[in-house]
């Protein structure tokens, strides 16, 4: 008897976790607020976008040459297709352990800084020639767009972090707008102190971009999902 | 109603059970384990499927000696889990593939279990990146599930070796066989039906869902194993409309029918198609892989006695033909597993539970030590090889000068993933284009965009043969939209011949479309009257 109470309170509680989990997720509430929250919310393919997005992790030694940081000059690891982890790095959140793993393991000159490039390009160029031929009349154009997204000492400090690729992209269309880019100035406060400020990425306001200038809002939703598997 | 009437309904009601009673025995009800058996074998192989090609790689996914990516970074919480040693992370690595190679055989099948379900998502917590995943935490679940069940009671090591101690002879009909509570079963079942309800809430979510732009661009992406039929189904996106609506359907009816009877075996087809078309479309593996395994939660004894019932009849009248080549073919792996049986039998020595966990703790030391010193000679970071350390590769300098050349805008033509030509639309898109059209045919012209697109001002126009705007047609595209559609007749006003559709956006041009003008019935008065 004792032991059918265990397993009723036990049912009870792993339902009532399921139950929270989905309520949380169709209403946002509190839905990342703890890493246990992604143990019951089935977000899977929550994301798309239409530009494929690769992370290239560079060194720049003291010479000036360039060294490719990631993957290691040892057996690369492809955790699903064929390609390697740290294009799996969605948030852009460990190529400093990354660098710093490889640096640590291999022979190479002193560095002066590290890099991380992103590229992009659209999808279609993905699709294989017989499909291409089919789809299209004129000849595949691949391009691919690289934009820096941190900058880091050799000790893997970071000196300077943008947003990605695809986010300011997105805000060069919204500042594609005269009157809101107008508006936008005036409203914009000569020196960006704010006493209230909240350092997540989806709290921050926006702000007019131009190719030269790359501070800008990141839209999580125009994040790139590289996440295979899900 | 008449007073008998009405004592019948009572009646009738007192018969049926309360909520309360249908409760307990929809989840204290006893059961042989089969159900769980077959999961808790074919999860463990999943399992397998993860960690054996990780294993060599442990070193640089989960260790201080590498670069771990916990997934507890993501949530602002940076030192949740503590991060093992090298050595530490092969040894944990190679105990939780031991224990879901006995948990799979059913050897010391609880402890197995318990141990694989704390070290895969231990592990699993520590790789953000190329580990965790959905189908991984669908894995935690059905192995903590596995743990609490007794899925070790049949079809298993432990099973045959409590048989041999006491004495017992094979179970021959299902009163021989253990029984056991259901709930855990239960639970495995309500966990696929509420994921499947989740990742429906997902797509509501999704707006791109429904207009089959999220599932055109998962068709075309690399970033899980090759896919073709993927992209091939982009040459047809109208029917991904059609899979998105049926797909999104099937999630939220299966926490309702999956029970019994015809919803079960609907549900649960609908689920095998639906994963097996992920695999083709999408390249996966194996997420199809853990949930198609926990469809066996839904195997109840009864269905096990039918289904040995129907092998047997089948393996009877299996005397001609295909039947009997697959019956041969079921046959040879019978014919030795058989003698293995017997021969251990006769063999092997009646163990007692103690003997049995001296023997299992023994393995699991001898293997993990073994593996933790192979691990140490394979030495996968190449430090201790004749020539020292790998060196870096260098970056060809064009390559690097691409890579640092600065942000630029994306290219007009990069901004449109498709131009379609056809008759007829579908679900939003063009449905079967063509590039010969009659005379009274509609020609609708589709530009499908990629985001992210300022507003734009999209052309569609007319050329004739020679390459002489005929007819200049534009509208804005806001950025919110992903298509622009343009209506031309072929009226008779357009001789038969060959013309040209030119898309135009930002005074460029950025593709063409050859279409042919063929004489044909015109019964559209508009197109009589276009032609006066």
């Amino acid at each position: 008897m004792v032991r059918r109470c265990l397993a009723g309170v036990g049912i009870a509680a792993y339902l009532s976790a399921l139950l929270f989990g989905v309520i949380a997720h169709a209403t946002h509430f509190h839905d990342a607020s703890h890493p246990s929250m992604y143990f019951v919310v089935w977000d899977m393919f929550c994301g798309w976008s239409a530009y494929e997005s690769r992370t290239h992790i560079v060194g720049q030694g003291v010479s000036g040459k360039y060294y490719e940081l990631a993957p290691g000059p040892w057996a690369d690891y492809h955790p699903y297709g064929d390609i390697s982890r740290q294009h799996y790095d969605s948030f852009n959140s460990y190529p400093r352990e990354m660098a710093l793993n490889t640096l640590k393991h291999t022979r190479h000159e002193p560095m002066s800084r590290l890099l991380v490039v992103e590229e992009c390009w659209a999808k279609k160029y993905n699709l294989p020639n017989p499909i291409w031929e089919r789809r299209y009349t004129e000849k595949r154009q691949l391009f691919s767009y690289y934009r820096m997204r941190t900058e880091m000492t050799p000790e893997g400090v970071i000196v300077r972090n943008s947003p990605a690729w695809l986010a300011y992209q997105n805000n060069l269309t919204i500042s594609d707008n005269p009157r809101l880019l107008r508006e936008a100035q005036r409203g914009t406060p000569m020196f960006d102190v704010r006493p209230t400020r909240d350092v997540s990425w989806d709290s921050e306001s926006f702000r007019p971009a131009t190719l030269d200038q790359n501070v800008s809002l990141d839209d999580p939703a125009l994040t790139p999902v590289a996440r295979g598997q899900e | 109603m008449t007073k008998l009437e009405q004592q019948h309904m009572e009646q009738l009601l007192a018969a049926q059970p309360s909520l309360w009673h249908r409760v307990r025995d929809f989840f204290f009800s006893e059961e042989v384990p089969f159900g769980v058996a077959i999961v808790r074998m074919l999860i463990c192989f999943a399992c397998l499927l993860v960690t054996v090609p990780r294993w060599i790689h442990t070193r640089e996914l989960y260790s201080l000696d590498g670069a771990p990516a916990p997934l507890a970074v993501n949530y602002g919480f940076y030192d949740l889990l503590p991060i093992p040693s090298g050595a530490v992370a092969v040894a944990l690595m190679t105990v939780l593939t031991f224990c879901c190679v006995t948990a799979c055989i059913g050897w010391w099948t609880r402890t197995s279990l318990l141990i694989s379900a704390v070290l895969y998502t231990y592990l699993n917590l520590l790789d953000s990146m190329s580990t965790i995943t959905k189908y991984s935490v669908i894995t935690s679940h059905i192995l903590v599930l596995l743990s609490c069940s007794h899925c070790g009671a049949v079809w298993s090591v432990d099973a045959w070796l409590k048989r041999r101690r006491l004495n017992l002879a094979m179970p021959r009909t299902m009163a021989d066989y253990p029984m056991f509570a259901a709930w855990p079963r239960r639970l495995m079942q309500i966990l696929i039906g509420v994921v499947y309800f989740g990742a429906a809430v997902t797509k509501m979510h999704t707006p791109a869902y429904f207009s089959g732009d999220q599932l055109l661009h998962w068709a075309m992406t690399n970033v899980n194993n090759s896919n073709p039929v993927g992209e091939w189904m982009t040459l047809f996106p109208a029917m991904l409309v059609v899979f998105a609506y049926l797909a999104i359907v099937w999630e939220i009816l299966f926490l309702f029918l999956s029970w019994s009877g015809w919803g079960r075996r609907s549900m649960l087809l609908m689920g095998f198609a639906f994963h097996s078309m992920t695999t083709l479309t999408l390249g996966l593996y194996l997420f199809p892989i853990t949930c198609i395994s926990i469809y066996f939660a839904f195997t109840g004894s009864d269905d096990v006695v039918a289904w040995s019932a129907r092998g047997r009849r089948w393996k009877r009248q299996a005397r001609t033909g295909w039947k009997r080549r697959i019956a041969t073919l079921v046959a040879v792996p019978q014919a030795i597993v058989r003698p293995i049986g017997v021969w251990l039998s006769q063999v092997a020595p009646r163990l007692t539970p103690a003997a049995s966990g001296a023997l299992f703790a023994l393995s699991l030391m001898t293997v993990t030590v073994g593996a933790v010193e192979i691990e140490y000679r394979l030495d996968p970071y190449g430090e201790r090889r004749a020539g020292g350390p790998h060196e870096l590769r260098e970056i060809p300098a064009e390559t690097v000068q691409r890579m640092l050349a600065g942000d630029m805008k994306i290219r007009e033509y990069d901004k449109f993933l498709a131009f379609d030509v056809g008759t007829e639309m579908f679900g939003g898109m063009v449905l079967g284009r063509k590039d010969h059209f009659h005379h009274g045919e509609n020609i609708i012209v589709q530009c499908t965009l990629s985001p992210p697109h300022e507003d734009m001002w999209v052309e569609c126009n007319l050329h004739d043969a020679s390459d002489v705007l005929l007819d200049r047609v534009g509208q804005v595209v806001v950025r919110s939209q992903l298509r622009g559609n343009f209506l031309y007749r072929a009226c008779q006003a357009l001789e038969s011949g060959t013309y040209y559709l030119v898309l135009k956006t930002g005074g460029q041009e950025i593709t063409r479309r050859k279409i042919t003008i063929q004489p044909g019935e015109c019964a559209a008065a508009r197109c009589q009257t276009a032609a006066q």
